[in-house]
């Protein structure tokens, strides 16, 4: 367990290496090209009243807005569960507690987030919660693991010269570990955001509305200009989302590592 | 608040450090990792722990400011007893290097240096020039170093930071962890120099955990050596340890040339001279001068003898002779 999961670490540990020379603007242009193809082509296209009404201007800003709120909200929920639960698992008093905490975390990425969506529906109701939950379930374990990741891969010797400087464990977990954790917590963090960006596809199904509206009717009206737009929008806004994540990364690293 | 901690204000005025009995036994184990150990460390006093690994001299040092909690005896520190004083107190109170150094990589050079007095709430200003002061001593220049940060200075440069660093709230107590360990041989020897130098300036009573016999020899005004079973073999000045090692052991682990070793530590000035009227024969040297620096003065001169200004003349053969046979209560240190 502990083996498997060292792998994985490291895998992110990479990823957020390679994030610093990504602020290149080749993923904003291709998220712009797409965005401005599916325009053009909604402008140019001949659309039956089904297609002009789902592809209508505000109709899309709304589907939008609907996404992008889902994700956001999904992922400070994410943030404010994973980073603080990261960091108390870490502490050496919690230590039992780790594995169980991981396994369920674990569980919770290996069922389909459209399992979790219908049984929520099933049980309590739809809506914007509902989907909320379901996406938080999904995407709390890179945040999770990688704050945990973070604060253990903090090099000893630099906390024991802190202890022996006389710092208390509070003073060494705020002004140490977090801040060298960083660069890893942040990479979990953008990889929690990016799932949540295509996993909100699905919030269509507990009428939470999103992008997904869009593939969704394209699929039942079987109206392929429809289908194809919610797709490419959806893509462009993953590349966005991603290229923004990235230059967050690069900036908040804290200076000097 | 726990008991406040105020360094120098001991009730045995010249016993700065005590370890009274202290031992370290580690759960599991059916070994002490450190054997019962009374030691008194005078103020002002530059005492070396050298062994092989595993001898508990790095559990010895991490007792004194409780990186490590003793598990029998007592350790007195300014005449405290350091378990009654809360630990992160003490170790504020208590300069610490170690060999990794350990700088935040994240905060600049300046405010590595300023950690411990911002926890002491020192005001800014006065942290800001005791960090210019602090760097200034170590060597490095503060308008160049001041704001760069751990990862853009050389392994050397980054220890000089750690002395700096340790000594930031005037400790009267250092600790120090083989801080030279893991710097190149040459750059090690300037640090072990210059911290000689700052060490005669600044009078801290210095703990020197070291595996290195020479650089104990060179730093330590007394050494312990342990052996690999944490037996302290023997606790004397590096003199007395050259001339007259207490067992087999210290004798292999100072190894060959403990008489050549000698000269270096030897001051002419403690050698018996022939009182002479006359100057005239080449090279006068000062007293204090070791027997290895005059013996290359005279070889280098082509002489075979010197004059020690206010005791009289010395020849090559006087000298090593002398040295050879010297006995222990002749000696200072």
């Amino acid at each position: 367990m502990t083996r498997a999961l060292g792998l994985r670490d490291n895998a992110t540990a990479q990823a957020s290496a390679e994030a610093a020379p990504r602020s290149s603007f080749v993923l904003p242009l291709v998220a712009g090209l797409l965005v401005a193809g599916v325009l053009i082509y909604i402008q140019v296209a001949d659309l039956d009243a089904i297609e002009a009404r789902s592809l209508a201007f505000g109709e899309l800003l709304v589907r939008l807005g609907e996404h992008v709120r889902l994700v956001i909200v999904s992922t400070l929920v994410v943030v404010a569960l994973g980073v603080p639960l990261g960091i108390l698992l870490s502490r050496p008093a919690a230590g039992p507690l780790q594995a169980p905490v991981l396994a369920v975390a674990n569980a919770g990425q290996a069922i389909p987030s459209i399992g979790i969506l219908v049984l929520l529906a099933l049980l309590f109701d739809v809506g914007f919660a509902m989907a909320v939950i379901s996406l938080v379930v999904y995407a709390l374990l890179p945040v999770l693991r990688n704050t945990m990741v973070g604060l253990r891969h903090v090099d000893r010797s630099i906390i024991d010269a802190a202890r022996g400087m006389g710092m208390g464990s509070r003073r060494i977990l705020f002004t140490v570990e977090l801040p060298l954790a960083v660069p890893v917590m942040l990479a979990g963090i953008r990889v929690a955001l990016i799932l949540n960006v295509g996993v909100a596809t699905l919030a269509t199904y507990t009428d939470a509305g999103g992008l997904g509206d869009l593939i969704e009717r394209g699929i039942v009206f079987y109206r392929m200009p429809i289908l194809l737009s919610g797709c490419l929008l959806t893509i462009a806004l993953a590349l966005l989302v991603d290229w923004l994540a990235g230059v967050a990364e690069t900036r908040l690293r804290p200076r000097g590592l | 608040m726990p008991e406040q901690f105020h360094p120098g204000t001991g009730a045995q005025s010249d016993v700065e450090i005590s370890l009274r009995e202290v031992s370290k036994r580690y759960p599991g184990s059916d070994a002490d990792a450190v054997r019962p150990l009374s030691i008194d460390i005078a103020r002002g006093e530059f005492l070396v722990l050298v062994g092989p690994s595993g001898c508990g001299k790095t559990t010895t040092l991490r007792m004194i400011n409780r990186l490590v909690e003793p598990s029998g005896g007592e350790i007195w520190v300014a005449g405290k007893n350091t378990a009654h004083v809360d630990p992160d107190e003490l170790r504020r109170q208590i300069g610490y290097v170690i060999q990794q150094v350990g700088l935040l990589p994240h905060l600049s050079i300046g405010e590595n240096v300023g950690l411990v007095p911002k926890m002491l709430d020192w005001s800014k200003e006065r942290i800001r020039q005791r960090v210019d002061e602090l760097l200034d001593l170590v060597g490095l220049d503060p308008d160049t170093y001041r704001s760069r940060y751990p990862k853009q200075l050389s392994g050397g440069q980054q220890q000089r930071v750690g002395v700096a660093r340790a000594l930031a709230a005037d400790p009267p107590v250092m600790l120090m962890d083989e801080p030279f360990g893991a710097i190149d041989p040459i750059t090690r020897g300037h640090l072990q120099d210059e911290f000689l130098k700052l060490q005669a300036r600044i009078r801290k009573t210095i703990v020197f955990v070291t595996h290195d016999i020479d650089e104990a020899l060179r730093l330590g005004d007394r050494i312990a050596i342990f052996d690999e079973d944490a037996r302290l073999a023997q606790l004397d000045t590096p003199l007395a340890i050259l001339t007259s090692p207490a067992d087999e052991f210290v004798r292999s682990f100072i190894g060959d040339g403990a008489a050549i070793r000698r000269l270096s530590l030897l001051r002419v000035g403690d050698l018996p001279a022939v009182p002479e009227t006359s100057t005239g024969t080449g090279i006068e040297v000062d007293p204090g001068e070791t027997v290895s620096a005059v013996l290359e003065k005279i070889l280098a001169a082509g002489l075979d003898s010197a004059v020690v200004r206010g005791r009289g003349s010395l020849t090559v053969r006087d000298m090593l002779l002398a040295t050879a046979a010297r006995d222990e209560s002749a000696v200072v240190s």
